[in-house]
């Protein structure tokens, strides 16, 4: 079964900066909201959200994890 | 919206109808938490398994708002939740036992749980009032039930090997109760009907199906053409039947019994 990594990012409080939290292996969209919610609860956040990490593109770096997931979607 | 029920004016059928109601509610809700609760370890990636130990929270809770309701009939839930006989236990037979694959798991939280989800809807729109208070609280939480169990259900629907034949039998076995437990339309149900406790069978059947009809289409079930169980019981509100010795105990929490705090 292939799945995704997506980021998970969260605020605690409206106007919070969202900060990165972690990451679920999910195979689509929706699967990977259910599983960052019941994932990442350890606190009553006032927004989280996920970004599939295919869709993040690098700017500065030629190494990590975003560029491996850039590379590996277009395998 | 109904007009309040006065829970304080209610005698007779008409109580224990409410009674049944909020009891079948309530078993169901502990049950399914503990199907959830099976697969905590061992589900099909450690997210998922994850997914299933917070919904077993949400169902667990979800059981002690109902069975705390039983209190606006001046009825002590403590021994209903912890002193009962499997055989008084009113939760639904898809429930009974625990499902031996992921696939049967899928069926349970996309149909069973949906079944419950149609009469919570409808209870939530009543004329009882802490239904309409914290109900929707539950609702809420259910939505990522609905979107877990949906998105399984497709991915094994549309997935090559045994998945979709084991999913469509899971199906297959537990719709008929299913429906008859949503559209039931004895004596009591309608006592709730006519009180504005929850809406007409009817309604609360097209909503179930409407519901459920696109997913079990894709394993080949038509839910229009499948038929209500018959063999109702209507003293504890459910098809016959009832849930196995270790899931009791479980819910009863029998092995806990020196320890519990209420």
């Amino acid at each position: 079964m292939k799945e995704f990594v997506y980021d998970v990012f969260t605020r605690k409080e409206r106007g919070d900066r969202l900060q990165h939290v972690g990451y679920v292996d999910a195979f689509d969209d929706e699967t990977a909201k259910v599983y960052a919610w019941t994932t990442y609860d350890e606190e009553k956040w006032f927004e989280m959200c996920v970004v599939k990490r295919t869709n993040v593109l690098p700017v500065n770096r030629t190494d990590g994890l975003f560029v491996a997931a850039q590379k590996a979607a277009h395998v | 919206m109904s007009e309040t029920l006065d829970t304080t004016t209610l005698e007779g059928a008409e109580r224990d109808a409410l009674i049944r109601l909020i009891i079948t509610l309530a078993d169901s809700k502990r049950l399914m938490g503990i199907r959830y609760s099976d697969w905590t370890l061992g589900a099909p990636s450690i997210e998922t398994g994850v997914s299933t130990a917070s919904m077993t929270q949400d169902e667990w809770g979800h059981a002690r708002l109902l069975y705390a309701m039983l209190k606006q009939l001046d009825i002590d839930p403590s021994p209903v939740e912890h002193d009962r006989p499997g055989e008084e236990f009113g939760s639904i037979a898809a429930l009974d036992h625990e499902r031996e694959d992921w696939a049967g798991t899928v069926a349970l939280m996309t149909l069973a749980d949906g079944a419950l989800s149609t009469v919570l809807h409808s209870f939530a729109e009543g004329s009882f009032e802490v239904a309409r208070t914290r109900v929707p609280k539950m609702l809420a939480e259910e939505e990522y039930h609905a979107s877990l169990g949906a998105a399984w259900f497709r991915r094994l629907a549309t997935s090559e090997g045994e998945a979709s034949g084991l999913l469509k039998a899971a199906a297959e076995d537990m719709l008929p109760g299913l429906l008859a437990w949503v559209g039931a339309d004895d004596a009591a149900a309608r006592a709730m009907v006519d009180a504005g406790v929850i809406g007409s069978a009817d309604d609360r059947l097209v909503a179930f199906r409407d519901d459920v009809r696109d997913l079990v289409a894709l394993v080949g079930v038509d839910i229009d053409a499948v038929e209500p169980a018959a063999d109702w019981d209507e003293g504890r509100g459910r098809t016959s039947g009832r849930p196995d010795e270790e899931a009791c105990e479980r819910a009863r929490g029998d092995r806990n019994r020196a320890l519990l705090v209420e």
